[in-house]
Formats: C-alpha cells, structure tokens, sequence
C-alpha cells in the first residue's frame, strides 16, 4: 500500500522493533484502510498518507495532527459516527468507520 | 469516598519518583494520570541522559521509566491511567473522570506532578497539517514507529529541538535545518554537535516567515531577524518540506494548583504561572506539594529528585518519618538536585553572556553559532590529546555541564573529572589507553573519539559512537564527514563493535589519511543518500 | 495578587498589522488582528477576550491559545507578559464531555483498591 512503508519506522537503531497489534481494516470516508490494531487511528492515517484530518467550520481549512498527545483537538473526526473524536488518543479497532470532519460533522 | 493517604497527580518522572519515596516510607500512596501509558515524557526520550550515576547518567530515557515503574509496582503504588483529574477541593477532595464515570477521592497529602505543555509560536500557515510540535514528532517516532515526515525543518535551538532533531534522523527523516531567532544555540553543544557532523545545518536568527501548501505543508520560507525581530529583505531562504517541528519552550501545566486557591507567581525564569513553594516542594496550601516541571521547568533527572523530596516531606508531614531522618534524606536530595543545577545551563547561568569555562578556556563560538567546534579551537580543551603513539581518546566536551559517566567508564582510569562533576573531562596521557571504546560508547554526549595516528603508514584511525541503521559492515567504504558534516576524505570501515554493555552505541573504526586523525567525526555511507 | 491594568490609559488607536490574518485561536479560528482590535474595544484581560471573541472557549478550551493571547493583550497595553493575568482557572480543567461532567458515582473509588 502506498505510503505505509516509507512512513512507518522497520527497524530502529534504539528501539529496534516497536511493538504492534494486528493489522486490521478500518474506512476512511468510506475507503478501506489498513492499521495496526490499537495504535491511535492517527497513526494510521498518517502511515497512509492522510494528512487533513478535519476542515475548520469558519474558514474552512484544513488540519490534521498538532500536538499528537489529545491536547489541541485538531485531529478529531467523526469516528463511527461520533464526531470530535481525538484520533491521536483514540486506539484503532477492526471495521472502526472514520470520516473526514467538516465543522462539527462529517456532512461537506 | 475512598480516601488515601497521598494522591499523586501525574505519573511522569516526577510524579512516580514521589510516589516511591513516599511509598518506601509506609505510606498508601495512588497517583491518577491523564495518559493511557505512564512515565510522562520518559518513555519517548530514546538518549542517554546526563549527570553522574546516582542520576542514571548513561541510560536512556525510556529505560530509567522502565526502571521507575518497576520500583513503584515493588513498593506498591496504585497507579490509574487514563484518568484525569478534573479539580482539587476543599479539604483535598479532588474529582476524576475515568471511563466516562467522575470519581471523588479524598487525600490526606497531594503531589501535583502534572509537567509542562509545549509551547506556540505564529507564523503565516502555522495550522496546516504537516506543523507539528517537537513532542508530536517523539511520540509518532518512539512510542509508534511512524516518522513524522520525510523533509523536516526544525524550529528552536534549544535541548528538545536538538534532541528531536537527532532523534528524526535516527527514524530516517530528513532533516534540512534547525532554525532559531536567537543568535546562539540555546542546548548543549554536544546535542547540536551530534546533529552538525550529520550535515545538518544551523541557520540562527532566524525565523519562519511562512508555511506553504495548500492541504499541508509543502515548503517552508525562513529569513533572517534584526535585533527588534523585524525580517531582514533579501535574507529569505525557501525550503522543500513536508514537516515542520516547533521545539520553543514549555510552560508548567499549573492550573490544578491555581484552581485549589495556591498562591502562585508568574516567572518567566521557571516558565510561566508557578505555585510558590517552600524548599521541600511545599504550596501555599498545607499538604499540597508540587514537583517537576509543573514548578519549574528543569530536566527530568531535576524532577526525579524533586519528586523525591516532595515524596519525603509528604510523609514526614504524615508522621511516617521522623524530623532527623527527613533532614539527613533532604540533604542527600538538595546536594544531587545541587549538582545538576550547576554548570553553564544551569538556573544561575540562566541569560548570561559566558565567556569562558570554569576552568578559564575559551568557550567555543563557533560551537554557539554553528553547532560544531572550530579545528582551531579542539586542542584548548583538556580531554582532547594528540598522542603520536598508538590509540588514545580524544573527548570534545568543551562545556561545563554536570556529567560525568566517562570518568567511571575507563577501566584504566585515564579520564578524570573530580568531584565537580560539571568540570571538563582530563585525559591522563600517562595511562595506557586499551582501545576498549567503553569511555566512547558511555558519553552520553556522543563526544568522545578514539584515535590511532600510528595505524599504519599514511594512515591513522577514527573511532565513533555510531547509532544509525543500517549498520555498516568491516570493508564498507564511506566518506568522512567532519565537524560541520562537509565530506572531507574518503574512509574504509575496519570494523564495527556492538556490546550489550554499550546499550546500542555501536563503535566504528574508520581509517582515514593520517591528516584527517583530527578532522574525520561522522561517516557517510557509500550508496546512502 | 494580579495587577489591574489602569484603565484611563490611552493606548493609542488600532493600527493593523501584516500579520492581523494569523489564526491565534485554532478552535475558533480567531485572528491576532480580532484580538488586537478588542484591546482597544475595551476587553484588557483574558477573561473578557474571551467572553468577547470566545478566543479560549473551543474545543480545547485554550490550551493551546492561552500564553499567546496573552502576550497579544501584554503588547497592545505596553505591559510585559506576566503583569496579565491568566484568567481564573477551575474544575474541570480539561474539557469534559457534558454526559460525563454529570456522570459522578458514589463509591467509583472502590474499584481502584
């Protein structure tokens, strides 16, 4: 799959291999992904490329992850139809349905 | 209610350093934290930290949390994660959101050991994907294994962004500059040395004039600032990336405290809006203490300690220890929190100009603005000899910073410090160096060399602390780099040691053209990019 | 004990600035400008800009705006950063969803012996 080897770390010199769960399908926007089973979903989508994780409800631009530890809020979406999930926070999980937010909904 | 004799707020260093002291003391102690893995920052600092042994000098960041949460489970603490304290109250009640529930305790004793958070700094196209803080990117790397990007460029000189920076290059990212508004680098040398012999160039008074792109960041614009931080026209400089770092500083995450009613004072020396506190960690509140960066933002060897004291004067004030044994284990505390405040980075150092070392030489400015020592400037420096028989180390530690694990590392005592440990390391000429490399592979700084001038005819040999995949082979042939990362000669890998002892620090020899003994720091691998 | 920042000073009109468009409050997308222009609406402290433009009042509930509007007002007034205050800060002091805040259980404690 596209990206997901140049982005996600083989071997580390320090760490060496860092442990993961299974790799499991989630959507996005209705396409199917892969992921590791617990990572946050942000990781995964940031292995496939995904960068914009959500549109702002004034100016409509883009935003994806900033702080990565669930304190900014600008990676939430709408995760099984619940929006303003934190993805950087949040495990991933088998058939999890993820969709880009636009304002406070996954509605464009 | 459940009540507990100590609540813990934070399970980071300090937090869990706290909670053991008190623990060992008799105390039942729980510490609640907001994260669904403890250890605070530990776990995503993957150097060897600095000090001397009782401050775990030597071992890595996520080892010594390893470390902290095996003491705790010994001594039986409680600790909860994914709990997040949302007040303290009257009496020291506090609530605590866990698993969509809100819980209320009681303490006898509470430590506030919540940290810091990262700090911002505004720039057009600050809030596309692709801006990340400088913790974003250690948490996507170490604690998950995804680089952050390819082509970064970081923002801030200081210990993080030198660290981070490192730390990216280590994951394989790329990274194309490390900028500063200031005009001299804000963390140790040896941090922004380590990242300067990989190429990585400094560009200081600077700053981001934009982020470009469109969905996320695809370039970035720095330039160059005057002394009232205006741009200077024509000093823009355009860089293709597609992340950018921000390392500007923390700010203690006080508000916990603010909200009990502590008495609290805004000092831009300790980071921002702190609690006053007496010398055990103490607040203006009687049983409420604070500990580690939430008080002060220092290091997290600092707040172990400080973590420790606040454990111990919880229990004395809890009656499990007694007036004279409080003082004797406050005093040990003070004199090693003491010792990591000294030195040239230290509280007291804090905004002052230095001219020179302790010892009156010259501090390198050449290692302040560009993040590597002049050629020139390496033989002031006590630990750096040039021996014209057979193999000996040669250690570039030219600042005065409180560590010293290469002192115990000689076997044949050849390097000293003394009991200062902020001063610069001697080389003892008169002892016979073995070549074991242990003194290289212990310097947490990654400052120490071996060299052979007397290898061979024409040729001497370089041995470096190497921690980059992948490792390369006896035979391998590469290019040598020098101090600033500038490709000075061609090399040949002779060999390439890992020991368990080395904890990941691997030692390449590389032979070199005798001329470039002193010259030759970093290695280039033929066929990397 | 905060400093009151003297009213009957006069600091001078509004004059934009190149960088008024930069998003300040990333929650609520509000600008350095719109925040600047409030100083001089009246709003001197953190607690009415934040009544006034909600800077502060999204989703992160300012964590990551906080130290920024601050140094804003500091600027606009001619004070340093420290001599503002930082607002009043109370539980909870992270965001809380709602169902939650009034979730509260007697004896939860008990699960965590």
């Amino acid at each position: 799959m596209n990206g997901v080897i140049d982005m996600r770390i083989e071997e580390h010199p320090i760490l060496e291999k860092i442990e993961k769960g299974k790799l499991v399908s989630f959507e996005l926007d209705g396409k199917v992904m892969s992921g590791y089973e617990d990572e946050p979903i942000a990781v995964a989508l940031r292995a496939a490329g995904v960068m914009a994780h959500r549109h702002t409800s004034k100016y409509d631009k883009p935003r994806g992850i900033f702080c990565a530890i669930g304190r900014c809020t600008d990676c939430v979406m709408v995760v099984d139809g619940k929006p303003n999930v934190r993805t950087c926070v949040t495990p991933l999980k088998e058939g999890m349905k993820v969709q880009t937010q636009y304002g406070v909904s996954a509605k464009k | 209610m459940k009540r507990y004799e100590l609540i813990v707020i934070g399970a980071g260093p300090a937090g869990l350093s706290a909670a053991i002291e008190a623990a060992k003391s008799g105390m039942e102690v729980i510490v609640f934290d907001e994260n669904s893995r403890p250890g605070g920052q530990l776990f995503k600092q993957i150097h060897k930290f600095f000090g001397s042994k009782e401050h775990r000098a030597k071992v890595r960041g996520f080892k010594i949390g390893e470390e902290l949460l095996e003491e705790a489970k010994k001594v039986k603490v409680k600790v909860v994660l994914s709990a997040t304290v949302m007040g303290i109250f009257r009496e020291k009640e506090i609530t605590v959101m866990i698993d969509g529930e809100v819980n209320h305790f009681k303490a006898d004793k509470i430590i506030v050991a919540t940290g810091a958070s990262e700090n911002m700094v505004t720039f057009k196209g600050w809030t596309l994907p692709g801006v990340i803080g400088a913790g974003a990117a250690q948490t996507m790397m170490n604690l998950h294994g995804l680089r952050p990007g390819k082509k970064v460029l970081m923002l801030g000189s200081g210990n993080v962004g030198l660290v981070v920076s490192y730390q990216l290059k280590q994951a394989g990212c790329d990274v194309v500059a490390i900028i500063d508004a200031a005009p001299k680098i804000g963390g140790y040398g040896v941090h922004a040395a380590k990242v300067a012999r990989l190429g990585v160039p400094f560009y200081l008074s600077n700053t981001i004039i934009e982020a470009q792109g469109e969905d996320c960041v695809n370039g970035v614009v720095i330039g160059e600032v005057d002394n009232k931080w205006n741009i200077i026209p024509g000093t823009e400089k355009h860089f293709d990336v597609d992340t950018i770092c921000l390392a500007v500083g923390l700010s203690p995450m006080s508000q916990l405290l603010k909200a009990a009613g502590c008495d609290m004072e805004d000092s831009p020396k300790k980071g921002g809006l702190v609690p006053i506190c007496d010398e055990y960690g103490e607040t203006s509140i009687e049983g409420i203490f604070a500990a580690g960066d939430v008080s002060s933002i220092e290091e997290a060897s600092s707040a172990m300690i400080e973590g420790r004291m606040a454990g111990a004067a919880a229990a004395k004030c809890a009656g499990y220890v007694e007036e004279n044994s409080f003082i004797k284990r406050y005093h040990e505390l003070e004199e090693a929190l003491g010792q990591l405040r000294q030195g040239m980075f230290g509280p007291r150092s804090k905004g002052k100009d230095l001219k020179y070392t302790d010892e009156g030489i010259e501090l390198s400015t050449s290692l302040l603005k560009n993040g590597y020592i002049d050629e020139s400037e390496i033989t002031n420096f006590p630990g750096v000899t040039i021996n014209a028989k057979g193999i000996h180390p040669v250690i570039e530690c030219t600042q005065n910073i409180p560590c010293n694990p290469c002192q115990d590392a000689c076997i044949n005592h050849c390097i000293k410090i003394g009991c200062n440990i902020t001063s610069l390391p001697i080389v003892d000429e008169n002892v016979k160096c073995t070549g074991c490399g242990m003194c290289v592979a212990s310097c947490s700084g990654q400052a120490i060399f071996l060299v052979n001038e007397t290898y061979e005819q024409g040729y001497a040999t370089v041995t470096i602390p190497y921690e980059f995949l992948p490792l390369p082979k006896a035979g391998d042939m590469g290019i040598g780099l020098d101090r600033s990362g500038a490709e000075v000669c061609e090399v040949q890998v002779l060999e390439v040691r890992s020991a368990k002892p080395m904890d990941h620090t691997n030692l390449l020899t590389m032979k070199v053209p005798v001329d470039m003994a002193m010259k030759a720091r970093f290695i280039k691998m033929k066929g990397a990019s | 004990m905060s400093k009151i920042i003297d009213r009957s000073i006069d600091i001078g009109e509004f004059i934009p600035a190149p960088d008024d468009d930069i998003i300040i409050c990333r929650c609520e997308e509000i600008t350095k400008g719109e925040i600047r222009k409030a100083v001089h609406d009246g709003m001197y402290t953190m607690t009415e800009i934040k009544r006034y433009l909600r800077a502060g009042m999204g989703l992160c509930q300012g964590q990551t705006c906080g130290k920024l509007i601050k140094g804003i007002i500091a600027k606009e007034l001619g004070v340093a950063s420290k001599e503002i205050d930082s607002g009043t800060s109370r539980s909870p002091v992270r965001p809380v969803e709602m169902k939650v805040y009034g979730n509260e259980v007697e004896n939860g404690g008990d699960k965590y012996e």
